[in-house]
């Protein structure tokens, strides 16, 4: 995991759920890189983000990011385009442990109305930090806890058990 | 200082006296997958741990409840890769006549309470009402538990709704929840605990439990709880074959927020495209025309829902030109329904009542609406294109449903 990161800003608005993360429709698919190529398929007006994205670019939203269904579809395919961090005023719980477990940063911030389209960010996941380039203001965030940043850390839950739980018999 | 359910619970589980906020490590009791997400976790077991054998595969279970029986190659292969997995590993799998997988899990004496369960399905929840602290995750968080037996843990602060007073005729648990979600909104629990109670909510069947437990999705939240009453307790004793002890909060809980709410004049409730808190008196949209309804799902498919629309149905004709589809949550409520005659009344009033299953909660099961057509639906989500592009999907109970479907147009069950 990149501890900080800088990147362009993809907008969007509050309660974006899982079903115009990742539509339910492409739900049979298990390859990876297929599925990244349909993130925010589902959200009017952004049909082509995923071949839109710069690796790097960072996702900014409002309330309730990923709400709906559990399906983690919806991390993989945000994680799979190359978006370096979700920044969201808050998140759906099931996607927010799906972020984690998956190591696709996320940090809960309010000053989210002071980012825009288009902006450039620099995220520091450390320190919980965004800083706008764009307008030069920064902000702190809440960011992630001791275990959730571990397991962030160690390359997301799987790895994380591995080296904690499993190590004896790995 | 007392406990609330949730507090109790994952302190059994994580062998510590646990606070809210605390991140820890919980022994889960019951893993479960489904045909959606179940493949994937299949693939990412393998790819992860080999042919590492399951942590513990008597406390695992799979369930088929979305494309049954498959609708495709591609979801009869998933399916068929999930079988091969539950033979080569020993675990219990309910196959695709069984039905929505949480209640067939709690008709098999699966769960009790006091213990945590986890699955691929984000209404796992509705299984508070049983008193277990059960709740959906992603597929890793799956894997990881098939492995080890444990998963990482937020411990939620507990919230608690009162409802007292008396229901009034026709208006039932679903426009209960409806009205909370009205209240508190799509984010108002987020990572929370909820605690139902109150005079209303003691006087519940476990249908009626289930109703208002599945919806805590709705609001975000993490787990909902109705304490198990006699009734409930029973109704597991007779499926579990361990003992069954219920559980409460102490009295001195701490909850971070207490919500009271007198049903004695509660209307029939309805939620309107797109957002299940955009609630309002079905009365103020009523006569709004309706292409289908749909009566069924893990929110409103015991065999309680099923008698309620078929009590407005019997002796009535669904409106031509309006589709009816009408799905028993499991196989047993399935028999039930036939056993009692609900069925020739369903087909008698016109419904298709395909077999047992999460239905038209699933987009590409039968029962898609075309552009600009409207459903009345029991079941717990009208998102924008949750069940075809361009659809419009207002949410109700099954009285509600029942009586649209007869005249056509969004109907007050007491206006029939």
């Amino acid at each position: 995991m990149r501890v900080a990161t800088r990147g362009r800003i993809w907008k969007f608005g509050d309660d974006i759920d899982t079903d115009q993360i990742f539509p339910g429709k492409y739900l049979t698919l298990t390859d990876k890189s297929e599925m990244a190529r349909h993130a925010m398929e589902g959200v009017p007006g952004r049909t082509s983000f995923a071949e839109s994205v710069t690796p790097g670019d960072v996702i900014v939203a409002g309330r309730n990011f990923g709400c709906g269904s559990s399906r983690e579809h919806a991390a993989v395919a945000i994680k799979g385009t190359g978006i370096a961090a979700v920044i969201a005023k808050s998140f759906a719980r099931i996607f927010y442990r799906n972020c984690v477990n998956m190591a696709l940063p996320i940090l809960e911030c309010d000053a989210v109305d002071e980012l825009a389209e288009g902006d450039t960010v620099e995220v520091d996941l450390r320190k919980g930090t965004v800083r706008n380039l764009t307008s030069s203001r920064e902000y702190c965030c809440s960011g992630l806890s001791g275990l959730e940043f571990e397991i962030l850390g160690t390359g997301g839950l799987i790895e994380y058990l591995k080296k904690h739980f499993l190590k004896a018999d790995a | 200082m007392g406990k609330t359910i949730v507090e109790k619970i994952l302190s059994k589980a994580s062998g510590s006296d646990v606070h809210p906020d605390e991140r820890i490590w919980a022994h889960v009791d019951l893993v479960t997958m489904r045909d959606f997400g179940g493949p994937n976790v299949v693939l990412e077991y393998r790819n992860s741990f080999g042919q590492r054998p399951l942590y513990d595969h008597e406390s695992v279970a799979i369930t088929f409840d979305l494309h049954v029986p498959p609708r495709d190659d591609r979801v009869a292969a998933n399916q068929k890769m999930l079988r091969e997995f539950a033979e080569q590993e020993g675990v219990t799998l309910f196959d695709v006549h069984s039905g929505v997988g949480q209640h067939v899990l709690f008709e098999h004496g699966f769960v009790k309470p006091w213990e945590v369960v986890i699955g691929t399905d984000s209404h796992m929840n509705l299984l508070g009402a049983f008193g277990c602290f059960a709740t959906g995750v992603g597929t890793t968080d799956i894997v990881g538990a098939l492995a080890t037996g444990k998963l990482w843990f937020r411990v939620p602060h507990t919230y608690r709704y009162m409802v007292d007073g008396t229901l009034p005729h026709m208006v039932s648990a679903k426009d209960v929840i409806l009205r909370i979600l009205k209240e508190v909104g799509t984010d108002g629990a987020a990572y929370k605990a909820v605690e139902f109670a109150g005079a209303v909510v003691d006087r519940m069947n476990l249908s009626e439990r289930i109703t208002l437990t599945s919806m805590v999705t709705e609001m975000s939240g993490k787990i909902g709880f109705v304490p198990p009453n006699k009734s409930v307790v029973g109704f597991l004793s007779q499926r579990v074959k361990s003992e069954v002890q219920s559980i409460w909060a102490d009295e001195d809980a701490q909850y971070e927020r207490v919500l009271s709410f007198d049903a004695t004049e509660l209307q029939p409730q309805i939620a309107c495209p797109d957002s299940p808190d955009n609630v309002m008196d079905v009365r103020s949209v009523a006569g709004t025309k309706i292409d289908q309804a749909f009566i069924g799902s893990c929110t409103n498919g015991r065999y309680e829902d099923l008698k309620a629309a078929a009590d407005i149905l019997n002796g009535r004709h669904v409106k031509p030109g309006v589709r009816l589809i009408v799905v028993p949550a499991t196989m047993e409520v399935a028999s039930q329904a036939v056993r009692e005659g609900l069925y020739d009344i369903f087909l008698e009033a016109g419904a298709v009542v395909p077999n047992p299953s999460c239905a038209l909660c699933t987009y590409g099961h039968p029962g898609i609406l075309a552009s600009g057509e409207v459903m009345v639906s029991t079941s717990n989500r009208n998102f924008i294109g949750k069940l075809g592009k361009g659809g419009k999907v207002y949410l109700a109970s099954p009285a509600t449903a029942a009586a649209s479907a007869v005249r056509g147009v969004i109907t007050d069950p007491r206006d029939i």
